[in-house]
């Protein structure tokens, strides 16, 4: 998604002064800051304390973000080089560490690389899952429920038989695919 | 497994780790909007003594130095466990206002060499407001935690 005409739109707001933008911003990638923190074993207050800065800088930022288009690389690398140094303030506190990996804060880990493209394929999927009908959120948001609902709940819950499930099931998900989020992203081979 | 299957596991594993993200953390980022500056100039970080790869970098050395720049105004600072110390370039005399993420603010003179000192160190995340005593432009510097 790095050339996601949303991303760039979203940047330009919240530049402007449009905070509705900025919470948009926050929602698509606070998940990808947050794994990144999780990745490097932070506690919670160290992560929140990466997480703190990772967003100012970005809103000192936004006005020189040449290519807004990069954000969410911008904000993997800045997170991953936060996560380093609160690590290394915690090592001269401790005795007890583990070694780090130092590639990540320059950008070339292959690790942070795999959570930029976790992290823009859950954006895709989650902004194309709010932009369905939503009588499709409802029975897809059932169907991915942890632990799984029976369909005999999904059925009454919904007021739907039973066996329409399964071919409305299909016809969501066919209509997830097809969005405009998730072509750009297979086109590329991020989705299947 | 087939494709519909794949995909409603991707989307339910997508909106599982969005709802990992604890409110508190998400609360933080919406925030810090509240700090756009628009009536100020950016003295952007350009040296961290502290973020120089740890191979280069002697263990513990002496105090953290901090260089931030404007297109005007250079501000080296160097963070001690008891304070900091800094130093306007050029140098002159002003107010600087301390601003913390937590929102306190205070206040330091400048003075007639550029001189100021900060004590003790801001706790979390801060940043500097720089006002020249003969008026024009004021800058702030990139946030930096002590």
């Amino acid at each position: 998604m790095r050339d996601d005409p949303t991303v760039i739109a979203l940047v330009q707001r919240a530049n402007d002064g449009d905070a509705a933008a900025w919470d948009e911003l926050v929602e698509r990638y606070a998940p990808l800051v947050w794994s990144i923190c999780r990745r490097y074993r932070l506690d919670r207050p160290d992560a929140d304390d990466v997480g703190q800065g990772v967003w100012l800088r970005l809103v000192e930022q936004l006005p020189l973000l040449r290519d807004p288009a990069a954000l969410p690389g911008w904000l993997a690398t800045t997170t991953a080089r936060e996560c380093l140094r609160v690590r290394r303030t915690g090592q001269r506190r401790q005795v007890h560490e583990k070694p780090l990996d130092e590639t990540v804060a320059s950008g070339q880990s292959p690790v942070l690389e795999q959570e930029l493209l976790a992290a823009e394929r859950d954006a895709a999927l989650r902004t194309a899952f709010a932009a369905l009908p939503e009588q499709c959120r409802r029975l897809l948001s059932l169907l991915i429920a942890d632990p799984p609902v029976p369909y005999a709940d999904i059925s009454a819950s919904l007021g739907m038989a039973v066996g329409s499930i399964g071919p409305s099931r299909a016809r969501c998900l066919d209509a997830l695919r097809r969005s405009p989020q998730l072509s750009a992203l297979s086109d590329r081979g991020g989705v299947r | 497994m087939s494709d519909d299957d794949r995909l409603l596991a991707d989307l339910g594993a997508a909106v599982r780790r969005a709802q990992e993200v604890p409110p508190e953390f998400l609360a933080t980022a919406r925030a810090s909007y509240a700090w756009r500056t628009v009536d100020a100039d950016l003295a952007a970080l350009t040296y961290d003594s502290a973020a120089e790869p740890a191979t280069t970098r002697a263990p513990a050395a002496g105090p953290r130095a901090l260089t931030f720049a404007s297109a005007d105004l250079v501000v080296e600072l160097e963070v001690g466990p008891d304070g900091c110390q800094g130093q306007l370039v050029p140098p002159g005399p002003g107010r600087i206002e301390v601003h913390t993420a937590g929102g306190e603010v205070s206040v330091v003179e400048v003075d007639d060499v550029g001189y100021f000192a900060i004590r003790p160190v801001p706790a979390g995340w801060f940043r500097l407001r720089c006002r020249p005593a003969g008026g024009g432009t004021e800058v702030v510097t990139s946030w930096v935690v002590g």
